[in-house]
């Protein structure tokens, strides 16, 4: 995983404030979070900061998959448990007595499913952790044994 | 011509003592292929922690032989995901694994799958091949 | 929805796509389970002699084998249908053979505890409904039987513990080793030393009574304390712990006596093991290791491991087995000195020594039939694909008609 310390040395170290940030640190956590764009540090677009762009956009790139609420999932860790997908309060609220119970889920508005024995995840926007009530939910990292899930 | 000196010493022996485990990662390699690569790449191979790996001079990729009166195999040595106490490695079931297991089981039936005691030195032998293990059984 | 033989646990609720006569994808089974569903990539074909030949021959020449020998053992059995294994116990009669499967390395004692009703135990739904404190005991169930604890043991929300793992539940794992299982189990891990299991019950039981343990006391005082609240509690007995204490499981029982609100419960990881061990019991009061000659006894010189290390067995008839992979090197080169049938669907280190093989479907997908799972309850299988393999169930009843 890429830490912010990784991003920060790659940015131009001005501190412009062009991006909108205070400082390029900030950015640099903007960039973690996926708040932030690369585009929008203009300086970068420079011809001088090119290696320095494309080293930045590789190291973002693993985590592309996340969407706003910043989920990640390792597919390639997930031993395909369904923990997860038991786990989640949103699985159990969506599907009481499918999920909920430990069963398969019977319809398409829970978050998590095993395919091929992995986890995909799908309805993200439902997340706890999205939206004006947000709360700070680990419902589905801490049953996972392999790490395999994670917010970034 | 220098001598290499490296080519006289004998790596030394460590003892240790090994329990054998299983992994779901392995096992899906089985399914699929138990000659396939994959297999061999995730059950040829001894897992030890960090302290038990250093006091050995050894590192996560070194191939090590372990050996004992039942058997002898070369295998990769890895790094255990979590903090261990020391003094125990760990193998995943396989042939390899099954190639230190002793035989002796008291009459009552059931091998020491889960107490292995071996020697363990750094070589620099290929990996033993899965071939090399099912050899001897040939009619 | 379809049942999945990847473990004892008998998943019956996967989804599969089938596309051109094969599996394109399956949903809800975990890794271990899809990759079952997938299938091997070297299916085994027949011969004999390590010569190409086809199954009607082969099945021949098998019976010729069998016909002359004075002592075959038939063995393997765990990844069969239920009814191919009534057709080995009968196979085994007829032919006054010994029959053995691989429970007898395995968990064999314990489910024979179980069905000799020694153990307080219950079902898996039970489990769901109403476990309050599950114990995992020298089991990986995370990497055995990976949808354990998310089907029945901790993730769910059961009929009377709605509030489910976060306050209704505790998990404990017992381990040498730092599991998936026990990484769950975060603040109830006991990390005990290799065969350390005997002291830790002693001590567990020293705290139950209100002596003080002599053996790690606090944390024994806390997990006695625990385990005398339940209401409703499970011990899941993994192999770790049959390896540990293989010496005497009376010591098992005392415990469990001590603890009236917790059920036994044997983890099972080959997807028929207990239907075998079912069935031979029902036939003759012994779980495996069993020798005909009229009537059936029972004898630890009729395990597998004991039949090659004493070379008292002159052929054997492997089902679904892979015992020159799975068993110790030392005990097994016997191996090298007799006839060896192998049914199998792929090619394994044993087939590839046999003197006759003969391919079969992979049960739970290309045959049905049924399967006991890890609790005891029957589960229905389900043929997903066609295949022109027949089943090891009429490979059996063909060799047994060519006999
Ligand atoms: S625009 Fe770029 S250089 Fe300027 S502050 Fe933001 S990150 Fe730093
Ligand atoms: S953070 Fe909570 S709500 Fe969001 S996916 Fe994970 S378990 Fe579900
Ligand atoms: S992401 Fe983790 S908890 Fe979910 S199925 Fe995969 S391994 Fe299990
Ligand atoms: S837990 Fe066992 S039965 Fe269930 S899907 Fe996984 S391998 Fe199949």
């Amino acid at each position: 995983m890429v830490t912010v310390m990784e991003l920060y040395q790659l940015l131009p170290r001005t501190n412009c404030k062009l991006c909108g940030e205070a400082t390029c640190m900030a950015f640099a956590v903007g960039l973690l979070s996926r708040k932030k764009n690369i585009s929008e540090c203009t300086p970068l677009l420079e011809e001088n900061f090119k290696k320095q762009k494309e080293i930045l956009e590789s190291l973002l790139l693993p985590t592309k998959g996340a969407e706003e609420t910043g989920m990640i999932v390792h597919p390639e860790l997930c031993t395909g448990c369904g923990n997860c997908v038991v786990a989640c309060p949103v699985d159990v609220a969506n599907d009481p007595h499918g999920a909920g119970i430990g069963r398969a889920p019977t319809n398409d508005k829970v978050i998590f499913k095993v395919v091929e024995g992995k986890v995909v995840a799908s309805n993200i926007k439902e997340c706890r952790r999205f939206g004006k009530n947000r709360v700070l939910c680990y419902a589905c990292i801490d049953p996972c044994p392999v790490g395999a899930i994670e917010f970034v | 011509m220098p001598i290499d000196v490296g080519k006289f010493l004998k790596s030394p022996e460590y003892e240790i003592k090994i329990t054998t485990y299983r992994d779901i990662f392995q096992v899906e390699a089985l399914e699929r292929d138990r000659f396939g690569e994959e297999y061999r790449k995730l059950s040829a191979c001894i897992m030890m922690g960090r302290n038990d790996l250093k006091k050995m001079g050894l590192k996560a990729g070194d191939r090590v032989r372990v050996s004992n009166n039942c058997g002898s195999v070369v295998v990769e040595v890895k790094e255990t995901k979590r903090e261990e106490p020391g003094g125990l490695a760990f193998m995943v079931n396989s042939p390899w694994s099954n190639a230190l297991v002793s035989g002796d089981t008291g009459g009552k039936g059931i091998p020491e799958f889960k107490n292995i005691n071996a020697k363990v030195s750094l070589v620099k032998d290929e990996v033993t091949t899965l071939e090399s293990l099912i050899g001897i059984f040939r009619k | 929805m379809v049942t999945c033989t990847g473990c004892g646990l008998l998943c019956d609720d996967i989804e599969v796509v089938v596309e051109n006569g094969k599996i394109k994808e399956t949903r809800n089974a975990c890794r271990r389970g899809a990759a079952r569903m997938r299938g091997c990539m070297n299916r085994l074909s027949p011969s004999v002699n390590q010569k190409p030949s086809d199954i009607k021959n082969c099945i021949r020449k098998a019976a010729d084998i069998l016909r002359n020998a004075r002592s075959p053992m038939l063995f393997g059995w765990s990844n069969s249908t239920c009814e191919a294994q009534l057709k080995g116990i009968q196979l085994a009669r007829k032919l006054n053979a010994a029959i053995d499967d691989t429970s007898s390395f395995c968990q064999g004692i314990l489910i024979e505890k179980v069905l000799q009703k020694k153990f307080r135990t219950c079902s898996l739904e039970d489990i769901r409904d109403k476990a309050d404190v599950l114990v995992y005991w020298g089991s990986d169930a995370q990497d055995s039987l990976p949808r354990h604890l998310s089907r029945f043991s901790y993730f769910p929300r059961g009929e009377s513990r709605q509030r489910g793992y976060e306050e209704d539940r505790i998990a404990i794992a017992i381990d040498v080793r730092e599991s998936n299982t026990a990484k769950i189990c975060k603040g109830h891990f006991y990390r005990i030393p290799l065969k350390g299991d005997w002291d830790f019950i002693l001590a567990l039981m020293d705290a139950l009574s209100g002596k003080v343990p002599s053996y790690d006391s606090k944390k024994m005082l806390e997990l006695a304390s625990i385990m005398k609240k339940a209401e409703f509690g499970a011990i899941f007995l993994g192999i770790g712990l049959t390896y540990s204490i293989k010496e005497d499981f009376d010591i098992l029982q005392k415990l469990a006596d001590m603890l009236p609100n917790i059920n036994i419960m044997p983890m099972v990881g080959p997807y028929n093991m207990r239907g075998f061990n079912e069935a031979l019991f029902k036939e003759t009061s012994f779980v495996n290791r069993v020798k005909f000659d009229g009537k059936a006894s029972h004898d630890s010189s009729y395990s597998i491991v004991e039949a090659l290390r004493n070379k008292s067995i002159d052929t054997l008839l492997i089902v679904g087995s892979d015992p020159l992979s799975s068993l110790p090197r030392s005990a097994i080169s016997h191996l090298a000195n007799i006839p060896i049938i192998c049914i199998d669907p792929c090619v394994t280190l044993t087939s590839r020594i046999a003197s006759v093989t003969i391919p079969c479907a992979y049960s739970g997908v290309e045959n049905g039939g049924s399967a006991v799972r890890m609790d005891g309850k029957v589960v229905e299988l389900t043929k997903i694909l066609t295949t022109n393999f027949p089943s090891d169930e009429e490979i059996l009843t063909r060799l047994t008609e060519a006999l």
